[in-house]
């Protein structure tokens, strides 16, 4: 449960509005930071509205999240050898698949358990890269406990994205890839996508 | 009670396990998990296992109100903190040692036997240490992967870190016949409750083995490093599309 909430919820720090974003810090450390305020500020005081119609929020999610991430490069990496000698646009439709996915249930973590949780966000310390960084987040929990969320960001022509997700040291990236890669190479990735286009591949922490 | 053969009984039973592991064949990670086979058949026999204690893990957590088991969860955390006492000064983290200290004095006196995390609400910082980050903090960083009958996921470094931490541990002494046999399983069971909700995700995945062994061992290396890892290299990743890539697209990206 633990380890689930807060992947979910931690991934919501990255939800935002993009034109918030836009006007201050374009860092990943100011990205995500500001990104945090907002969202939670947004999801409390219309906590009613989304409770009663979840797709606004998951609208919402779906408009302002996805230029924060970098989806295809997420599923180049699960894929991995898997990916060998498939179409550019099927990655992508792959991509596009697991990111509804996900939002899905964010949006549902989300309303479930935005009022009993915080945020903060460390400061940048180590691992500045020209290319790769890491935020450092702590999410602090209602049982007063607290637990690392790391992201990890790229620079891309587009500015840094968000293409992997830490939680306790776990990557969702490798945890996913471990999963998927074998079952692209037994099934094919056609019934993959389909699988996640109905639902039914819960996917792992 | 004379000294219980548990032990005994888990070392049989892993030869027993040993004995039937020819049968698979397939390796997902040769390099991590050499015993790959081997442990398929101890996380067979646990998930079989788990058929008993899962049912007694779900009532429990119906029946105890979440306060109450978070008392308890702050009850076995407390009882950790010998082990990480010592293995903090084994690995000349002195200062942090005197935090545990701290921790463990206090809990246990007004916390009432550690039931309140009053360290916590003081502002002591907690840790976790044992054998197994001590002697990777030695430089035996590198261990396979092993299952072990009942306890779950370890490596080899890892298993016999907790083998020789469990001789003065004060719940885990009772497997060498000197505490309470109670406490060992209540504390199994107090443990089993905290991984119901990500039962689904095993179950539904398409490895479950592979999928514990993941978040497993992510987690350890975790915990080894104190919570700061070094950053995962994520163009090993890539490297399996690149002469792919290079061949298609001359270059680009």
């Amino acid at each position: 449960m633990k380890l689930q909430i807060l992947l979910l919820l931690a991934l919501t720090g990255i939800f935002s509005s993009g034109a918030l974003a836009q006007t201050q810090g374009d860092d990943p450390v100011s990205l995500v930071e500001n990104i945090t305020g907002s969202i939670f500020a947004d999801v409390t005081e219309n906590l009613e509205e989304y409770t009663a119609n979840p797709e606004a929020l998951e609208e919402l999610i779906r408009t302002d999240l996805m230029p924060l991430l970098d989806i295809n490069y997420s599923a180049r990496l699960i894929l991995g050898r898997a990916g060998r000698g498939i179409e550019k646009e099927k990655i992508e439709e792959f991509a596009t698949s697991m990111s509804n996915l996900l939002i899905d249930r964010y949006s549902a973590a989300l309303l479930q358990f935005s009022s009993q949780i915080k945020l903060r966000v460390l400061p940048q310390r180590g691992d500045l890269n020209e290319k790769l960084t890491r935020v450092r987040t702590r999410v602090t929990l209602p049982s007063g406990g607290e637990a690392p969320v790391d992201y990890a960001f790229r620079k891309t022509p587009q500015g840094w994205k968000a293409f992997d997700v830490v939680v306790e040291g776990i990557s969702y990236v490798t945890t996913y890839r471990n999963q998927i890669m074998p079952e692209v190479q037994a099934n094919g990735i056609d019934s993959v996508i389909e699988r996640l286009n109905s639902g039914q591949l819960e996917l792992a922490e | 009670m004379p000294h219980p053969r548990t032990l005994v009984g888990i070392v049989l039973l892993s030869l027993l396990l040993v004995g039937c592991a020819g049968t698979q064949s397939r390796n997902t990670d040769p390099e991590m998990d050499p015993w790959e086979g081997y442990n398929r058949k101890v996380f067979a026999f646990n998930q079989g296992a788990d058929k008993i204690f899962r049912p007694i893990a779900v009532a429990y957590d119906k029946i105890t109100p979440d306060p109450l088991q978070r008392g308890v969860g702050n009850f076995f955390r407390n009882l950790d903190a010998p082990v990480t006492y010592v293995n903090q000064v084994l690995q000349g983290k002195f200062k942090e040692s005197l935090s545990t200290l701290g921790r463990f004095l206090a809990n246990s006196t007004f916390g009432l036997f550690g039931f309140f995390d009053i360290a916590s609400q003081m502002g002591i910082p907690f840790y976790n240490e044992d054998l197994g980050q001590t002697m990777a903090s030695w430089g035996y960083e590198d261990s396979r992967y092993m299952m072990i009958p009942f306890f779950g996921p370890s490596t080899f470094r890892d298993g016999t870190g907790r083998l020789a931490d469990s001789f003065y541990h004060p719940v885990g002494r009772a497997m060498h016949g000197y505490g309470e046999w109670g406490l060992l399983i209540f504390r199994g069971i107090d443990t089993r409750a905290r991984y119901l909700d990500q039962d689904a995700e095993l179950n539904e995945a398409y490895d479950p083995y592979v999928l514990m062994r993941d978040v497993w061992w992510q987690n350890r290396q975790y915990q080894i490093y104190d919570g700061d890892p070094p950053m995962m290299d994520y163009d090993l990743y890539l490297e399996d599309y690149a002469d792919e890539e290079e061949a298609t697209t001359a270059g680009g990206n």
